[in-house]
């Protein structure tokens, strides 16, 4: 009979030695898919933290707050977002009415300062409607510059997904129809409409946006509507510029 | 109490015992062209492959199934002189003992032999023909000249054998066999049924094509170095069996068995 100790021993000495390939070739592979991972993940990133960075020096030198980083995938319409001058607005609830009214061109004229206010669910001074499940937290704003708001506008889109909160879409509406992106104006103020109905700044931008698109006469009569029923002044003014083309 | 591994085991005892004989298709072409080649008017028949592919087993065969049709005559061990070849050549010739303090003169014997051509035809299986000189192999192709004694030379194929062969024989009229390594199926099918033989049914089955495969990867189809490796395995299986029984897989045979198996018989080394 074998002496079967010694040859189970050398059995597994042979088993290791046969299996540290496998061992090695599955490091290795791992190694490679982090690696991997790693770069073409990073890579948009990477470019939009240079192209920022650049872009930040080309505009006067202008600090960079802080940086917002991502691994959202930019939206084709926003990625122009960042060769545009930064905005200053303090926050939403601050903003000037006339603000609202701004075109692309004016905006651009406005571009000393790089600070954007996002609100975040907090201490809303518009009426909320009530039914809706939102939490109301500590007020915090997101100080971000203006050529990295796009992943910021997308993480503002995303939670207003989950909270609904008016702020955020009249937020991003306001913001979309300073940008001169109409369409998704259009769309945040019906969104905010639908939560609140009250809200005129909702309607007024809904109805810009329709008038940006070219649907005037829709626009007109929406405005006149709603005239009749409130009497607004400002909705006044925005029916004159729209007839007037002057808007 | 005996394992059932020990009757396995003892299966794949290395033999030419011609019960162990197992009917292969390889090897029964193989024999169908040596019984066609004796019927030939061939002076010498040559029959080669590498150590373990059968050529003895087979050589034993045709002997034990022609014995009684014809005058053949196996010689198994080389004898390790020419005077004690010839007191066998003799023997079979003659039919006599050759008497005491007589010495046999090969002319005479090739005189002898030119006597019974037509009369009879004498066989003689000639097994490890490449442990005999290259005078002695002289000789024999010399009788065989008589065409009254055929030669079977059964050959171990070398580089060196393949010398013998090309130098003293090729000019000769040749029937040439080769035997080769049996294929996977082959070897599967020889494994079986030498264990069905002894109708060791359970071990039989607990020997899959997965554990064949891995049997002949080590073995190269080579029939003594199959016996070798399967008594190997059945040795540690029966140790475990008898002493860590918890080890054995009475199911299948475990790779970690047919592994320390080769590890034993140096076909792996760590």
């Amino acid at each position: 009979m074998y002496d079967i100790k010694p040859l189970e021993a050398e059995w597994k000495r042979y088993r290791k030695q046969r299996q540290k390939p496998w061992y090695i070739g599955g490091f290795i592979f791992l190694i490679l898919a982090i690696v991997g991972i790693t770069f073409f993940g990073n890579v948009n990133i990477n470019m939009e933290t240079f192209n920022r960075y650049f872009n930040t020096i080309k505009n006067n030198a202008l600090p960079i707050v802080k940086e917002v980083k991502s691994n959202v995938l930019l939206d084709d319409a926003l990625e122009t977002l960042e060769i545009e001058k930064p905005i200053a607005i303090e926050t939403v609830e601050k903003e000037p009415e006339s603000s609202n009214v701004e075109t692309v061109d004016e905006k651009e004229s406005k571009s000393s300062n790089i600070l954007v206010d996002i609100p975040i669910l907090e201490n809303v001074k518009q009426p909320v409607n009530e039914k809706l499940p939102v939490d109301r937290k500590k007020k915090v704003h997101i100080e971000i510059i203006e050529t990295s708001s796009v992943t910021a506008y997308k993480d503002v889109e995303k939670r207003f997904l989950q909270s609904h909160d008016i702020d955020d879409s009249l937020f991003l509406a306001k913001s979309y129809y300073k940008k001169g992106y109409y369409k998704k104006a259009e769309y945040w103020a019906l969104e905010t409409n639908k939560i609140d109905e009250n809200i005129e700044d909702s309607l007024l931008i809904f109805v810009k946006s329709k008038a940006k698109l070219g649907h005037k006469n829709e626009a007109i009569s929406i405005l006149t509507k709603y005239i009749s029923k409130s009497n607004s002044q400002e909705a006044k003014n925005i029916l004159f510029k729209i007839k007037n083309d002057t808007l | 109490m005996k394992s059932r591994f020990t009757a396995a085991k003892n299966v794949f005892i290395d033999s030419i015992d011609i019960d162990d004989y197992i009917e292969l298709s390889s090897a029964v072409t193989a024999y169908q062209q040596l019984e066609h080649s004796i019927e030939k008017p061939l002076k010498m028949i040559l029959l080669f492959g590498r150590p373990g592919t059968g050529k003895s087993i087979l050589l034993n065969r045709i002997q034990n199934r022609l014995k009684h049709q014809k005058e053949i005559h196996y010689f198994d061990t080389p004898t390790s002189s020419e005077k004690e070849f010839y007191y066998k050549l003799f023997k079979v010739l003659t039919q006599k003992e050759l008497p005491s303090n007589t010495e046999i003169n090969f002319s005479a014997l090739i005189e002898f032999c030119q006597n019974l051509r037509g009369k009879r035809e004498v066989v003689i299986l000639l097994d490890e023909a490449q442990m005999y000189g290259t005078e002695m192999m002289e000789k024999i192709r010399l009788l065989s000249d008589t065409r009254a004694v055929k030669f079977i030379v059964s050959l171990h194929k070398t580089e060196d054998e393949d010398l013998i062969a090309k130098e003293h024989f090729q000019s000769r009229i040749w029937e040439v066999i080769e035997l080769k390594n049996a294929t996977k199926e082959d070897q599967t099918a020889y494994v079986h049924k030498k264990l069905l033989k002894k109708n060791l049914f359970e071990v039989a089955n607990s020997i899959k094509a997965k554990d064949m495969k891995y049997i002949h990867h080590f073995t190269k189809g080579n029939y003594r170095e199959c016996n070798k490796l399967l008594f190997t395995i059945f040795e540690i299986c029966e140790y475990y069996d008898r002493n860590e029984p918890s080890k054995v897989n009475y199911s299948h045979i475990p790779n970690k068995i047919i592994e320390m198996a080769a590890l034993k018989l140096g076909y792996i080394n760590v």
